[in-house]
């Protein structure tokens, strides 16, 4: 076993590091300069901040340099995505484009695809959604609805995607449609994966208010919208292999920058248990939160020893396959289990932003909130079982 | 970063279970549940474990040991815990710990050499009963006194560590009061041993006891994570091919998702097993936080994946034929051994909180 980074790795993490010290403000990194303003200010400062480090040489890490990417390994992008959850750096505004677009396109997509796509999407001048779900289709996503009949040298597209998120700043989706009707009761036949303009008057995106309060995701409209017959990502009728390329992109996730992040806020939920006060004393002294949240911190640490194990197999090229369900089972409950302790801790006074001076929940009481979608979206908690299950264990179907 | 074993460990791994595997299966832990009243250590398999080196891996070289670390010692853990692996192998390897770190040089070269062939057995009693710190005798005029509590092969043992306050000390069988039990676990012999006024050696470079009872909580935190998925993937083959309501049971999702549940569990389990193994070997900053992750996590892990063994066999895991219950009670014996979870996780909370 060797868990240090090669001197290469840590180089580039000085450098990141120094330049995030520069170019990302003190103010920056608290909630309090955030919250006075609008979501709509907000992402435009996000989406300007992610630019400029961009255009630094801090984008697509593990991309190829041949498309504007860094050409680095998964252990620079591991220790990327760990020092942006340490800066408490604003999220990226193309989350979708980042983690399945782009490496599908440089996979797949055509030349004038990857040329129109890809350094635009790291540079934030696009801003990609991805029309997935509706409201028939969540997890069983073979089920969507959507047309898109040919007509001339365009589709025109009819239907309706749901919890799309940036769905109110979206430029572009791609989105699953169905070109021609299910051959012979074959639901996976027909589909294409499109890509297509939000900016035109067949596509109208209304926001959802989730249950933090926030809209970062929304419904989105197709009313005879246009698509170019030009702008199909990996072949007319190939969608649903298109879209299983796309998702497994996500299987390299190391999960360190979730690691980080989660344990910053479990720091956050121990310094609110020693000052909160239960029945005899400090939360923190309470013989069955301290449980509590010694068994989140376990679950924490076994994410990140986890973490390294993912990282030993990508830094050597091997495939996760299936396993990264487990991985997003690990982070996602994880995350669960630290919000739970956090409202154990604080009892009645969850309810409530300040239930004792020198106490401000906000962040961390949305925080708990926010764990709750995390074991939803992108497959739910039950699919994922049921994949780790059939596909890693080779349970029968 | 490379987490994960080196060519030679996943060698000692394959050599461990292929001995297992050709010599030493359920079949032979089987003869040893019919034979409550032998010694519990099956001559072939002590010999073995013996000449293959396994007793002496932690042991330094120029006491004719192999010199390699806690991992390697946990690698060769989890394969005998996969295996209900009978015999004094813990307690021998601790007593080796123990007069490694705390021998004097008169004291390593007469007891070493002997512990890494396996012509010494050791046992061991660390803990006074109930505690994760306190040490089992009390001194006084040289002599030890104080119930040991339940003793892994003491009444096999040649030679047993003992701890006390002021150090670890080497203290003969014939001087202890021994009582063996029944055990529900047949992969191992328990015995109360009590002390009054006992001779004792002690070990007089330091009192490494915390030390020790971390290396102990981390091997057997590696043998509970071996009987863990041992008992994960037998349910699964038998899952597989067990037809209820014309169907396979394990295409049922109440059944298949818990037994995913319980892979990721005993996969992070293992994670933490091995890592806190190597965070002893590296003298890690969060080594003490890192054993006890990996013996709350491996107990918890242990006890649902032994549990669910038997409920997903269905009556015939119940049944003293079918292999279910050897796993389950040696995960019970282990999961209290040097600290439970619970205990551990106050361990962890007194440490990061």
């Amino acid at each position: 076993m060797d868990l240090t980074f090669s001197k290469e790795d840590e180089d580039f993490r000085s450098e990141f590091r120094s330049w995030l010290d520069t170019n990302l403000p003190a103010q920056m990194r608290t909630v309090d300069w955030w919250r006075p303003k609008s979501e709509a200010e907000q992402f435009q400062i996000r989406r300007d901040w992610e630019a400029k480090k961009a255009a630094a040489g801090f984008c697509g890490i593990q991309w190829p340099t041949e498309y504007g990417g860094r050409g680095g390994s998964p252990t620079m992008k591991a220790i990327y995505d760990e020092e942006m959850a340490k800066a408490h750096a604003p999220r990226t505004v193309n989350p979708l484009g980042l983690a399945f677009l782009g490496p599908t396109v440089m996979a797949i997509g055509t030349d004038d695809q990857k040329r129109d796509i890809i350094k635009p999407l790291l540079h934030t001048e696009t801003i990609w959604c991805q029309g997935f779900s509706e409201p028939g289709a969540g997890s069983d996503l073979a089920a969507l609805q959507m047309k898109a009949e040919p007509q001339g040298d365009s589709y025109v597209l009819n239907g309706q995607k749901i919890w799309t998120t940036n769905a109110m700043h979206g430029d572009k989706i791609f989105t699953l449609a169905r070109t021609s009707s299910p051959d012979g009761g074959k639901r996976h036949a027909g589909i294409s994966m499109l890509l297509v303009d939000m900016r035109q008057p067949g596509v109208e995106a209304r926001p959802l208010k989730q249950m933090t309060g926030e809209s970062e995701f929304g419904e989105v409209f197709f009313t005879d919208a246009l698509c170019p017959q030009t702008e199909v990502l990996g072949g007319e009728g190939n969608g649903w292999m298109t879209a299983m390329l796309l998702l497994s992109f996500e299987r390299g996730s190391s999960a360190i920058g979730q690691y980080t992040e989660f344990k910053g806020q479990w720091d956050a939920v121990v310094d609110v248990a020693k000052q909160v006060d239960r029945g005899s004393g400090k939360a923190v002294e309470d013989p069955v939160l301290r449980q509590k949240l010694a068994n989140s911190l376990i679950e924490l640490e076994c994410l990140k020893y986890h973490s390294w194990h993912v990282l030993t197999q990508t830094s050597q090229g091997k495939d996760l396959g299936f396993e990264a369900s487990m991985t997003k089972i690990m982070w996602s409950e994880t995350f669960r289990k630290v919000s739970d302790t956090y409202e154990a801790v604080l009892g009645t006074g969850y309810q409530v932003p300040d239930p004792q001076p020198g106490l401000s929940l906000e962040e961390l009481t949305t925080m708990s909130l926010w764990s709750r979608s995390c074991t939803i979206w992108g497959g739910s908690q039950q699919v994922q079982r049921s994949i780790v299950a059939e596909r890693v264990l080779g349970l029968p179907r | 970063m490379k987490f994960q074993l080196t060519d030679e460990q996943r060698a000692l791994q394959e050599a461990v279970r292929d001995y297992l595997g050709d010599r030493f299966g359920q079949k032979q832990v089987r003869e040893l549940y019919e034979s409550p009243e032998s010694d519990g250590i099956p001559e072939g398999l002590w010999k073995a474990i013996g000449e293959q080196g396994w007793l002496a891996v932690m042991v330094p070289e120029e006491h004719d040991g192999i010199g390699l670390g806690l991992l390697d010692a946990a690698v060769i853990a989890r394969a005998f815990g996969a295996g209900t692996v009978p015999g004094p192998w813990l307690g021998t390897v601790l007593v080796g710990e123990a007069v490694r770190l705390a021998g004097s040089p008169d004291q390593q070269a007469k007891w070493l050499p002997r512990i890494a062939s396996g012509q010494v057995k050791g046992a061991v009693a660390l803990l006074k009963p109930g505690t994760q710190d306190q040490p089992v005798a009390t001194v006084s005029g040289g002599s030890l006194s104080g119930d040991l509590g339940l003793v892994e092969y003491a009444a096999q043992a040649d030679v047993l560590v003992v701890s006390a306050a002021d150090g670890l000390y080497l203290v003969d069988p014939a001087a202890a009061a021994i009582t063996p039990h029944e055990v529900l676990d047949r992969t191992t012999r328990l015995a109360s041993v009590t002390l009054d006024g006992a001779a004792g050696e002690k070990l007089t470079a330091g009192n490494p006891l915390a030390e020790l009872v971390d290396r102990a909580a981390v091997l057997v935190a590696n043998d509970l994570t071996g009987i863990a998925r041992k008992a994960l993937s037998d349910t699964v083959e038998y899952d597989k091919t067990r037809v209820q309501f014309g169907k396979p049971v394990g295409s049922f999702q109440a059944i298949k998702h818990d037994l995913a549940d319980i892979h990721l569990a005993v996969t992070m389990a293992e994670h933490a097993g091995f890592y806190a193994a190597h965070a002893q070997d590296i003298d890690a900053p969060d080594k003490t936080l890192a054993a006890s992750i990996a013996k709350a996590k491996a107990g918890d892990t242990a006890s649902a994946a032994t549990s669910a063994m038997i409920q997903y066999h269905g009556g015939i895991g119940y049944t003293w034929e079918h292999d279910a219950h050897f796993y389950l009670k040696r995960a019970k014996r282990l999961e209290y051994a040097f600290g439970d979870a619970t205990q551990h996780r106050e361990r962890i909370a007194s440490i990061a909180l």
